[in-house]
């Protein structure tokens, strides 16, 4: 049978002898036609030599060495095949981290444009899907109760801070987002009512700017609040804490991105006004350290968020992705122990990820939000210290599909920050590292972050933090339930290959805090 | 910091040399027009190598693009010294002119091969482009 191909061994020995051929041939062209034809030459002279240093002398790449310029089209088209495969090849529903139809979801309740979707759903629903159920007597959007949550309630400090919206801006750092972008948040959060947290970027010059609620986060350099040796320097934190939109303090214990390692600053993204906010040298990496100096273990750690909350008088969150349940378990018992409690715990999925993380940390290493949730939900109900603090959940949790999901786990408010970045208008081009970002979020290039107007971003950020709200309050009207703090895993239907099956049989357990 | 200061003073050389040459070439010079005749490109490829090498100088001095200026310039030098070899020849002037021309053909070599990072064509497919640095 002859089929019809291209054999690209012989195309590519036909154009090895060519070229130089050609480039003689239009020579006596030039000689006896006319000279205009030594245009001709020199190009094909010039490809000639480019493809003897491929043929003969670079020795980096196998197939340029065997086959020449020919073989030059598959990395020229390869290296677009990130976009071309974005715009024309990739199906809705096949993308990561976020598919075209979620980003889609976050463009439209940022634009305020309705969201209604037609003729199925997109999403599988196959034996690990989880779902939330409905009850057949919806209640009445009057009777659902008004959310309010306060922090440091339970310690009966003076500066308790309260939150009317279930939804905070996840830890990003001026330093990963260029200062257009962090203005941009600010001021949404600001027009929203809802907090921001600071990330571990040192002094939180731009964050200030807008005027929107602050949550302070100490990573494990403590940027902005560390002595010489990286030691917490209480006058630093004092002094911040003093500041009227500083109204919380987290401390990162570890991060989803890159459970077990500290925070990473690519020296690209590294401008002399960023290592002087840090107090990092310029031209390197900026790389944390894994773990808080004061925090070697258990003990230690409960005394440092004791002296934490002390020193700012501000409720005081830890933050961390679940590596080992027992590691959790073992914790929260030293805090029943000391009778030291953080006000609020943040439970982050593997999955997050707006940081810069070595890949096999990113895609390995750190338990998935909806089990590690469950999970230390039913921990802390098991050792009756549930009602102590405040749990809270991040990791990828941009729809309140999800964000609902992570509510009936045990949540009482939810991070995120990758669903703010696409309310920017994150096109997810994965150059977070490069400085290159091309909407200008991740970036400190002024040319790139010029397409990020304050104004009109700041509204879309606030259209987003309305939408998911009202989505939410839709989605809890429909399971029958009139607060977030009344689902339980009982709200949600969870198949049987699903990995928080297993905790189905403490179910009763899990919803048992309130 | 050598590398960038050789750089420079290779595309000055080689700008201020077309430049230079560029006012004859407009202005219609008896010595530029002989030499166009005698390659029968007179008189619209005198003007169309002079645009080429004005393209060429601002290419070599915009740091951008020094790569592509630097191929273009490599091309019209490569036709000039074959215009020696064939037709124009050696004699009196035409010597040093065609030895300015090497001048020039040798300083967009180095250029390329210094700059060849910036073409699309010698990039590293899976490198950051500046790991290598």
């Amino acid at each position: 049978m002859v089929s019809l191909t291209v054999d690209l061994h012989r195309l590519s020995k036909f154009v090895n002898v060519a070229l130089p051929v050609l480039t003689v041939l239009f020579l006596f062209g030039g000689k006896f036609l006319s000279f205009y034809l030594n245009f001709f030459t020199v190009t094909f002279l010039f490809l000639s030599i480019v493809n003897y240093f491929y043929l003969r002398v670079q020795t980096e790449h196998s197939l340029l060495r065997n086959f020449g310029i020919v073989a030059q089209g598959r990395y020229l088209i390869e290296s677009i095949g990130p976009e071309l495969r974005q715009y024309l090849f990739a199906s809705d529903t096949e993308e990561r981290p976020f598919n075209r139809v979620e980003r889609a979801e976050i463009y439209r309740k940022a634009k305020n444009i309705d969201s209604a979707s037609f003729f199925g759903s997109l999403k599988e629903f196959d034996s690990t899907e989880i779902k939330i159920r409905h009850s057949m007597y919806p209640t009445d959007r009057e009777a659902l109760l008004p959310y309010s949550l306060t922090y440091g309630e339970e310690r009966g400090i003076g500066n308790t801070y309260t939150i009317t919206k279930p939804i905070i801006i996840s830890a990003m750092s001026y330093g990963s987002l260029g200062r257009q972008a962090v203005r941009c948040l600010a001021r949404g959060a600001k027009m929203a009512g809802i907090p921001m947290n600071t990330g571990e970027g040192g002094y939180p010059k731009y964050h200030l700017m807008e005027g929107c609620d602050l949550i302070f986060q100490m990573g494990t350099a403590k940027f902005g609040v560390r002595d010489e040796e990286g030691f917490l320097d209480e006058e630093k934190l004092r002094d911040l804490a003093g500041k009227d939109e500083v109204k919380m303090i987290e401390i990162k214990l570890s991060q989803g991105a890159k459970p077990g390692k500290g925070g990473l600053l690519p020296k690209e993204k590294l401008t002399p006004e960023i290592a002087g906010l840090r107090g990092v040298p310029l031209g390197k990496d900026v790389i944390s350290p894994p773990h808080h100096k004061e925090c070697k273990d258990k003990s230690t750690t409960v005394s440092f968020i004791r002296r934490v909350q002390e020193v700012s008088e501000l409720p005081v969150g830890i933050k961390f992705c679940v590596g080992s349940f027992e590691e959790v378990e073992e914790l929260v018992g030293e805090m029943a122990r000391q009778n030291i409690f953080p006000d609020y715990m943040s439970v982050d999925g593997a999955e997050g990820g707006t940081g810069a993380a070595p890949k096999a940390f990113m895609d390995r290493v750190g338990v998935p939000l909806f089990p590690a949730l469950a999970r230390v939900n039913r921990i802390l109900c098991e050792a009756g210290v549930r009602g102590r603090l405040k749990l809270m959940a991040a990791g990828k949790l941009i729809n309140p599909g999800r964000q609902m999901l992570a509510f009936a786990l045990g949540a009482q408010a939810v991070y995120t920050a990758r669903g703010f970045m696409l309310s920017l208008g994150c096109i997810q081009a994965l150059q977070c590292g490069q400085n290159t970002c091309p909407i200008g979020i991740t970036t400190h290039d002024p040319t790139l972050q010029r397409g990020l107007d304050i104004p009109t971003k700041a509204k879309r950020v606030e259209n987003y933090v309305h939408n998911l709200e009202h989505d939410l309050h839709e989605l809890l009207a429909a399971s029958g339930r009139r607060s977030f703090n009344e689902l339980t895993m009982k709200n949600l239907f969870i198949p049987e290959d699903s990995t928080l099956a297993p905790l189905l049989d403490q179910q009763s357990l899990a919803s048992t805090y309130n | 910091m050598m590398k960038t200061k050789a750089s420079w003073i290779l595309r000055i050389f080689a700008a201020v040399i077309f430049t230079q040459t560029l006012y004859f070439k407009f202005t219609g010079h008896p010595d530029s027009v002989e030499i166009f005749s005698a390659l029968n490109m007179e008189p619209g490829g005198r003007i169309l190598i002079g645009i080429l090498e004005l393209v060429s100088a601002i290419l070599l001095l915009v740091p951008g693009t020094v790569a592509y200026g630097a191929i273009l310039a490599w091309g019209i030098m490569s036709g000039a010294i074959i215009g020696h070899c064939t037709e124009i020849g050696f004699e009196g002037d035409l010597l040093s002119l065609f030895l300015l021309g090497v001048g020039v053909w040798v300083c967009a070599t180095v250029l390329l091969v210094m700059h060849r990072h910036q073409l699309p064509l010698l990039r590293h497919t899976y490198e950051k482009p500046d790991s290598s640095a």
